[in-house]
């Protein structure tokens, strides 16, 4: 073998050994950049699935469920979560279309969450609430009490449901908007999502 | 016993008296009228008190936000402040929802643990931000500059024992020829 024919040999030896080196640098520029940035909200069970939700309740019982966020916006991110309850008839938030039509309930919030979640991670929050209401027979429909959410009691002195006579039931909607603070204008602003529980609230 | 004052001395006590008589009642309508003022001045100043705490609980929320953020962007582990971060919003949303229902004295209480677990968090924050700083700084200087500066040395250095293996190979190829 002449001196040439190791040329071929070293350059491959050197090019191995150059890119060994720079391969910490070379890593960093080989990393694709992230594209895509927004957050997940969510509602489990009690038993953290998406399987066993509260949905025939009794009044004055305990329910469990779990409340998570996930942030993938790149940046630590301070969210307000409102907690509203609606019947069929009163207005509901969106969270499809187009980002500029899609709008909170103008319903008041009955309890509020705040979380700051880190890029790239989950918070998840325990949540046990109950409902007393009572069946007024002459007006034929459930007046609620009060809610109890995680130990805070609050009036419901306003709300009713009528009965459904489509699908047999007094059904109610407890939902969670998720608001984000804007370090822009120092101020929340709807984010542009939000989950909601299904109930039918057994009167006997 | 009752003793009659004539003349002078009698229209003087008599004004006296009746200074005195209406004095008296002054002071009975002042005490009857604070009995309805003081519980609304009470819940005025208590009132006043929970939105000043509100207000300045909020506003150490978002500094102490704000920093967080500014330490998470320099690249800092922010997961010890953001479970304080937490708890501190956990209170300040039992004031807000407390200040709603018109219970100032727990809106109250609630705003001050708010702000209670916020002290010296900015500082700390601030630290966390500047060591990351310092921590990229290294890392950039070792893993990049180090890297790329170690890499062009090897390309040199091969092209460097290249042409000196090659003039040792010429000059042995030459004496053996």
């Amino acid at each position: 073998m002449s001196f040439q024919e190791y040329r071929v040999l070293f350059l491959a030896a050197t090019g191995i050994l150059t890119l060994l080196v720079a391969s910490p640098a070379v890593s960093r520029l080989l990393v694709p950049p992230r594209t895509e940035f927004f957050t997940e909200l969510w509602i489990l069970d009690s038993n953290r699935k998406a399987d066993d939700y509260p949905f025939n309740l009794t009044r004055n019982q305990d329910y469990s469920v779990f409340l998570g966020i996930g942030n993938r916006l790149g940046y630590c991110a301070y969210y307000f979560v409102e907690v509203k309850f609606r019947n069929q008839t009163q207005p509901a938030p969106t969270s499809f279309g187009p980002l500029a039509n899609r709008t909170p309930s103008s319903l008041p919030a009955l309890f509020n969450i705040t979380a700051f979640v880190a890029d790239e991670t989950v918070w998840e929050t325990p949540l046990t609430f109950s409902f007393d209401y009572g069946y007024n027979e002459i007006l034929s429909r459930v007046e609620f009490y009060s809610l109890t959410l995680n130990n805070v009691k609050v009036d419901m002195d306003d709300y009713a449901i009528t009965w459904d006579s489509e699908k047999g039931g007094f059904f109610g909607y407890m939902f969670f908007e998720l608001w984000i603070f804007d370090a822009a204008a120092s101020s929340f602003r709807y984010h542009e999502r939000f989950v909601d529980l299904r109930f039918n609230m057994t009167v006997y | 016993m009752l003793i009659r004052i004539r003349g002078r001395e009698g229209s003087v006590l008599r004004k006296a008296l009746s200074v005195l008589r209406f004095a008296f009642v002054l002071v009975l309508l002042f005490a009857a009228a604070s009995q309805s003022f003081v519980p609304v001045t009470v819940a005025e100043s208590s009132e006043d008190e929970a939105t000043s705490a509100l207000a300045t609980a909020e506003g150490a929320v978002v500094s102490a936000y704000q920093a967080v953020s500014g330490a998470e962007e320099a690249g800092a582990n922010v997961s010890g402040l953001l479970v304080r971060l937490n708890e501190a919003g956990e209170f300040l949303a039992r004031a807000r929802m407390a200040y709603r229902v018109d219970d100032f004295e727990s809106a109250f209480d609630s705003a001050v643990q708010c702000q209670e677990k916020l002290n010296g968090f900015v500082v700390e924050a601030n630290v966390l931000r500047e060591t990351a700083i310092q921590e990229r700084y290294m890392d950039f200087l070792v893993n990049v500059v180090g890297s790329v500066v170690g890499a062009v040395a090897v390309v040199c250095g091969g092209l460097v024992s290249w042409f000196f293996l090659k003039r040792k190979y010429d000059k042995t190829g030459s004496v053996a020829k």
